[in-house]
């Protein structure tokens, strides 16, 4: 079960708890509501606030929908439950403006988005962590499945505890200063501990579900979010192979992600080329409007370029040293050699082995080799050249 | 632990000592539907008699004239769903705002009250070509408490040949309503707006003109407003109604005291706030003020958290604060997120019956403003 004292004493605060006002991100899941649950048994001094990003009823195209989602309802049950105070701030205008317009425009771009990564480190972790500070908070909380430790002086960000849970990748942004700040308390438990103790706390979202899609999309389909906030720059265009010969025509190539096998539809051809090898969407082109589809070797890519990097550590001593890069959420770190420019802060990367399928748009998060759950930071891809790129290079 | 201290009575009043006691005796009377024939039925039909006839005296109504609702929103909403062309002012409730489809709007000035020039410019344009017109313009502003020259607007409607709605919920309990001054068609009223039990609202219908219904059903208040009689929110409201009736006329003192108290002491410590429709003639319960950098947002919060229980600009039912459409409308566009309204009980009455709040607490509200950053 879980020691109380140990929530105490990772909160990294001194004195009596009662002293200290912690912000609680809520969401109105069930991880975020034993974070404040566990501070509330804790003795702090808590304080909920739930963030309303978008328009729920306009986003499901409901007529007369409530413009919040039963989210913000749970959270606000959860809290007077806890006997907490909770407020809700209105974010839709920043959340458009910095989160959902460039989950549009990157799309367009050819690119596959995070927004959850835009969203913490444009609005949760700025314009929330700062009303935090304003409340006169000692430390805002978040339900992530994340660490926060202090080796030397400095906090340091590692994986959670539970690594089928880990949400380490879609933090490499926050800063040290904002680590300073933030306060992670569901990092040493697991899934089912986390709840277990909302059924012992008696909470109404103990068994609810995880939350599996970007908020503002629902069912999973972003294309129509992309298409309802870009109305008419979506163009038609072909399926081409990497002669350029045309396979088949699409609806727009926000549809397609780098690496896709499934759904690429092209008739006829049962997704295979001549040599009966699978058909992978190896490129997108937006200046050309062309989905470029070929065997799985085009996909290789052995290096990329990272921009706007941020690193949670000290600067390190040298500018060339081994990493352990994510390239995506799902998949496993991969060993490669970084060289990074930190007047620039954009990083070249050379991966020891090929990797398929890495997609402009997506963040590269890199680990300690020593120590594989140490964050040490992360940034943007914005250049992933495969095969079909060094083919055009040597056709050119 | 500090004592709640709440200042948004133009939200809600607490339900007063008196309404509560008449309302426990009704319940332990025994079985009360006022549409059933029998002694049972009988004896609720007279309690909602008489609880009309506490309300007519209140505002110098007719008693059968008035229309029990569910709330002064349905009451609007009852009236506009009989108009196609309606008028209103830009610092209307929501409720007339939402239910208003023509896009007709009066603009009010800086100073928060309705441009009368402005208003005959738009009817003589409008009604050259339309049957039948309403005109809403609200009594007094429940986001800044300025009373509008409501006599003047309906003489400019009256002109038109327009009916006239008259929203009605701020002005009771705060300021006298003699409809048989006015030449007023609809007049809509909020219970708990004056110490009744919330749920319970009023349509005041001189009758020139047919309304059809918008719920249907048993024929209940001259099948106008169908389903059984929420008797004990009309009790509750014709109590109230009867604690308002029997007050002095003149009985704001107190009140606004304690308002001009705060207000002069924020001016003191901190002579950046703005000060909305202050220069108006305006209630005597209600200050609406703003800081230039400070969201409405997060003072709300940090006087929630120091136990002062005020509002800001429109809480959807989510707890989302929206912008402030009447700070917009008065020509403050930059501060329509910024307006903190604190509304002090409607009268003096209602104040002592509350509980009187201190000088010191006040004090105290003024120097968590002066620490808003």
């Amino acid at each position: 079960m879980i020691n109380i004292n140990q929530v105490i004493e990772d909160m990294d605060l001194k004195g009596n708890p009662s002293k200290h006002r912690i912000v609680v991100a809520m969401s109105g899941g069930v991880d975020s509501s034993v974070t404040a649950a566990l501070l509330v048994e804790a003795g702090f001094d808590v304080v909920g606030l739930t963030m309303q990003l978008y328009d729920h009823g306009q986003a499901l195209q409901k007529k007369g929908a409530c413009c919040a989602g039963s989210d913000i309802n749970d959270a606000r049950l959860v809290s007077s439950k806890l006997q907490i105070p909770h407020y809700v701030l209105n974010y839709e205008n920043l959340f458009q403006d910095q989160v959902m317009e460039d989950f549009a425009d990157s799309y367009l771009r050819g690119e596959t988005p995070i927004p959850c990564v835009r969203c913490n480190q444009t609005v949760k972790f700025i314009d929330m962590l700062d009303r935090a500070k304003k409340l006169g908070a000692s430390a805002m909380a978040t339900g992530h499945y994340i660490r926060r430790r202090k080796n030397t002086g400095t906090p340091s960000l590692y994986k959670g505890i539970d690594s089928s849970k880990d949400q380490s990748y879609f933090l490499f942004a926050t800063t040290k200063s904002q680590l300073e700040f933030l306060r992670f308390p569901l990092g040493s438990l697991t899934k089912k501990e986390t709840r277990s103790v909302a059924r012992k706390y008696n909470l109404d979202v103990a068994e609810k579900p995880d939350s599996q899609d970007i908020c503002f999309v629902p069912d999973g389909r972003y294309a129509d979010v992309v298409r309802k906030l870009r109305p008419g720059s979506i163009d038609i265009g072909d399926i081409v192979d990497i002669e350029g010969k045309k396979l088949g025509q699409h609806n727009g190539i926000i549809d397609f992600t780098i690496g896709q096998r499934k759904g690429i539809g092209i008739g006829g051809r049962k997704g295979v080329d001549d040599n009966n090898s699978l058909l992978y969407v190896i490129a997108l082109d937006a200046k050309k409007k062309q989905v470029i589809v070929g065997s799985k070797d085009y996909l290789a890519c052995k290096k990329i370029k990272i921009t706007k990097c941020n690193w949670i550590i000290d600067r390190p001593h040298n500018k060339e040293f081994k990493i352990l890069v994510k390239l995506r959420n799902t998949s496993n770190p991969v060993v490669g050699k970084i060289k990074v420019d930190f007047k620039t802060g954009t990083s070249e990367l050379d991966f020891d082995e090929p990797q398929f399928g890495v997609s402009t748009g997506q963040a590269a998060v890199f680990y300690n080799t020593k120590d594989h759950s140490h964050v040490l930071g992360g940034g943007w891809i914005t250049d992933a050249p495969n095969m079909l790129d060094l083919n055009n290079f040597i056709n050119a | 632990m500090n004592r709640q201290i709440y200042l948004d009575y133009n939200a809600t009043v607490p339900v007063l000592e008196k309404v509560k006691n008449s309302l426990i005796n009704c319940m332990n009377f025994g079985p009360l539907n006022a549409s059933s024939v029998h002694y049972y039925g009988r004896k609720g039909k007279n309690l909602v008699e008489k609880a009309k006839l506490n309300i007519a005296r209140l505002v110098n109504a007719k008693s059968d004239n008035i229309i029990f609702t569910s709330s002064a929103t349905e009451a609007i909403n009852l009236v506009f769903n009989n108009f196609n062309t309606i008028v209103v002012s830009s610092i209307e409730h929501l409720a007339v705002l939402s239910s208003s489809k023509s896009n007709l709007i009066i603009p009010v000035n800086k100073n928060g009250v309705v441009d009368l020039n402005a208003m005959e410019t738009l009817l003589k344009k409008i009604n050259k070509n339309r049957k039948e017109i309403l005109v809403s313009v609200m009594w007094v502003n429940n986001e800044t408490g300025v009373i509008q020259p409501i006599k003047e607007v309906i003489n400019i409607a009256k002109k038109y040949g327009c009916l006239v709605h008259c929203d009605a919920a701020q002005a009771l309990g705060k300021i006298e309503i003699n409809l048989n001054e006015l030449e007023i068609d609809f007049l809509t009223l909020s219970g708990h707006k004056i110490g009744a039990p919330s749920g319970i609202g009023a349509l005041i219908n001189n009758n020139k003109f047919n309304l059809t219904p918008q719920i249907l059903g048993g024929g209940q208040e001259k099948g106008i407003r169908a389903g059984t009689e929420n008797i004990f929110g009309i009790l509750g409201f014709g109590e109230a109604a009867l604690i308002m009736s029997e007050m002095p006329k003149k009985n704001d003192n107190q009140v606004k005291y304690l308002r001009d108290y705060l207000s002069n002491k924020i001016k003191k410590i901190r002579p950046e706030t703005i000060f909305f429709g202050e220069n108006s003639d305006r209630v005597s319960n209600t200050l609406l003020i703003a800081l230039p950098n400070i969201p409405g947002d997060l003072a709300l919060m940090k006087l929630d958290l120091e136990s002062f229980s005020v509002s800001s600009g429109s809480a959807c039912s989510s707890g989302k604060i929206s912008k402030s459409h009447v700070v917009s409308a008065m020509g403050y566009q930059d501060l329509a997120s910024n307006s903190i309204r604190l509304s002090f009980p409607p009268n003096d009455t209602i104040l002592e019956s509350e509980g009187l709040i201190t000088t010191e607490e006040l004090d105290n509200l003024a120097e968590c403003w002066l620490d808003l950053k």
